[in-house]
């Protein structure tokens, strides 16, 4: 190499090799310091196994003997890696290889300045990318406290009138997740799933309007009694407009039709199939089925079988037929929480051992 | 003596760098400095009545400017997936990462690095995340490299899935 050459490879710590037969790399160029350190440990012999020298380029080897015998001539890199030198420092490093002139050649550079440069920007990127994630989780962490509290009065409010009709808070925790689970099915996104959790157990929430000797009567109602029963709906839409809340506006769109019924059969405005808001559709499917399968104090549970016959044999009529086809497909996640959201069932603790939690 | 390679993923700043120094060299330093490039550390060890030679490859963290390439998982006998427990993305790119590997190698050993336990109470990593983590079968183990807790036990855990069964006595 001449000496113009040589002194360009020694201003940017540039080594270049030729492999010879053996796979052994010969220097082509003049050595500088730092790399002497490393190749002296296979001794004075001239040439050298580099891949044994640094280990990193063992990985770089098979990509290096597909370039080299496909004699192409544009560079390859290795990607850059770092050795400790015998001032203890760290040193960039990063090879190339191409084939030209009927030699395989690999060029080892040394980054220096170049590697701290873009170092230090690649820092900047990730301290700036840092304080984004950071700041973004704390908005999460954020509205996820508003929405809890949004379902903590969400559950108080029902419990007002769980107090007089006698409902569980089982209940009402199980039709907020059938229900999401229903939207989920339906491919809503996060937040809508989120809300009819928390809407849908307010369905009932009118029947605080309705007097004792009506809500709590165990016989039949008469005509007079019921048409005062269904207000409920009207009642419980109108104690939860009037917001800005996305919660509160779903809660009173399924509080107000949920006893609509896809035939336009149900009340209070007899609206017809899609007419009725597909969060009440779905409310009411899950309401019926919950009821069906549970013990109330003026009736006994249904066997499952039982409530889903007859639960069939009300779509099209009072249910929505593809809702409730989906209400099947979906069962096995509907069992589950009905098993698992009962009256005994409590919240784990948060305690609870990382082994625990991996048994 | 068995000599295996062993590397260290996840995303940026999950303290991989961090449980290496303390692993290796009994170090620590507070201030993030990112890795760019690959360091290679190396640590012998014993396992049952097998001496192992662990090649530990540092790798620079994935994010939108730096992906992982297939190349540095050329030869690799098992991997620590490094997740911090203050950042959920750093979960969802270990989940990422392990499908990665899963899908380009095959089965390999593995453990999950749940680092910056010294930090719990910021973590977002929850009982559902971990639950996830151990239904794909690995160790998970929590760490900090700030207090040295767990980062033995870190890579013993990987190490025994590297040295054949009867060896282990």
């Amino acid at each position: 190499m001449n000496r113009f050459l040589s002194s360009i490879c020694r201003n940017i710590n540039l080594t270049a090799f030729t492999r010879d037969a053996s796979g052994q790399f010969k220097p082509c160029s003049d050595m500088p310091d730092w790399l002497v350190f490393f190749l002296v440990k296979q001794g004075d012999t001239g040439s050298y196994n580099l891949a044994e020298i640094f280990p990193y380029l063992s990985c770089f080897m098979e990509d290096a003997e597909q370039h080299w015998q496909a004699k192409r001539s544009e560079p390859l890199s290795s990607g850059i890696w770092i050795e400790i030198d015998e001032l203890e420092r760290e040193l960039p490093l990063e090879a190339s290889i191409m084939y030209l002139e009927g030699q395989e050649v690999l060029l080892l550079q040394q980054l220096g300045e170049k590697y701290t440069q873009d170092l230090s920007r690649l820092q900047q990127v990730r301290n700036s990318l840092l304080t984004q994630e950071m700041l973004e989780s704390e908005v999460q962490r954020r509205t996820l406290e508003i929405r809890k509290r949004e379902e903590e009065i969400a559950i108080k409010l029902v419990s007002l009138t769980s107090l007089r009709d006698e409902e569980t808070g089982a209940h009402v925790r199980r039709i907020g997740l059938y229900a999401a689970v229903m939207a989920k099915a339906l491919g809503w996104n996060a937040e809508e799933i989120d809300t009819i959790r928390v809407a849908a157990p307010m369905h009932d929430i009118g029947k605080i309007g309705i007097p004792d000797r009506i809500l709590r009567k165990t016989g039949v109602l008469n005509d007079e009694e019921f048409n005062v029963m269904k207000k409920h709906t009207e009642i419980g839409a109108s104690m939860l407009r009037g917001t800005k809340i996305p919660i509160l506006n779903m809660a009173a769109d399924i509080a107000l039709n949920h006893h609509e019924r896809w035939d336009g059969s149900g009340y209070p405005q007899g609206l017809l199939g899609e007419k009725i808001p597909i969060s009440a559709r779905i409310t009411t499917i899950v309401d019926i089925y919950d009821a069906l399968v549970h013990e109330r104090v003026y009736k006994m549970a249904m066997p499952e079988e039982e409530a889903l016959s007859l639960m069939q044999e009300m779509a099209g009529r009072h249910l929505d037929p593809h809702l409730m086809k989906m209400f099947l497909s979906l069962l096995p996640a509907m069992r589950r929480i009905r098993l698992e959201v009962t009256e005994e069932s409590e919240e784990p603790s948060e305690e609870e051992s990382l082994e625990a939690v991996c048994a | 003596m068995l000599q295996k390679k062993v590397c260290l993923l996840g995303a940026f700043s999950v303290g991989k760098t961090s449980l290496i120094q303390r692993y290796v060299n009994k170090l620590f330093s507070e201030k993030y400095l990112t890795t760019v490039g690959v360091k290679i550390d190396k640590k012998q060890i014993t396992v049952g009545a097998t001496d192992l030679s662990l090649m530990v490859w540092d790798i620079a963290g994935e994010d939108d400017f730096t992906n992982i390439r297939s190349a540095h998982l050329r030869g690799l006998s098992g991997y620590i997936v490094v997740i911090d427990g203050t950042r959920q993305n750093s979960f969802n790119v270990a989940l990422a990462l392990h499908e990665r590997i899963k899908t380009e190698l095959g089965e390999v050993a593995a453990v999950f690095a749940l680092n910056k336990c010294d930090l719990k109470d910021q973590w977002v990593i929850n009982r559902e995340h971990i639950r996830t983590l151990a239904q794909l079968g690995y160790p998970v183990i929590e760490t900090s490299a700030k207090l040295d807790q767990g980062v033995e036990e870190m890579f013993m855990g990987l190490a025994r899935q590297l040295v054949p069964e009867n060896s282990k006595a």
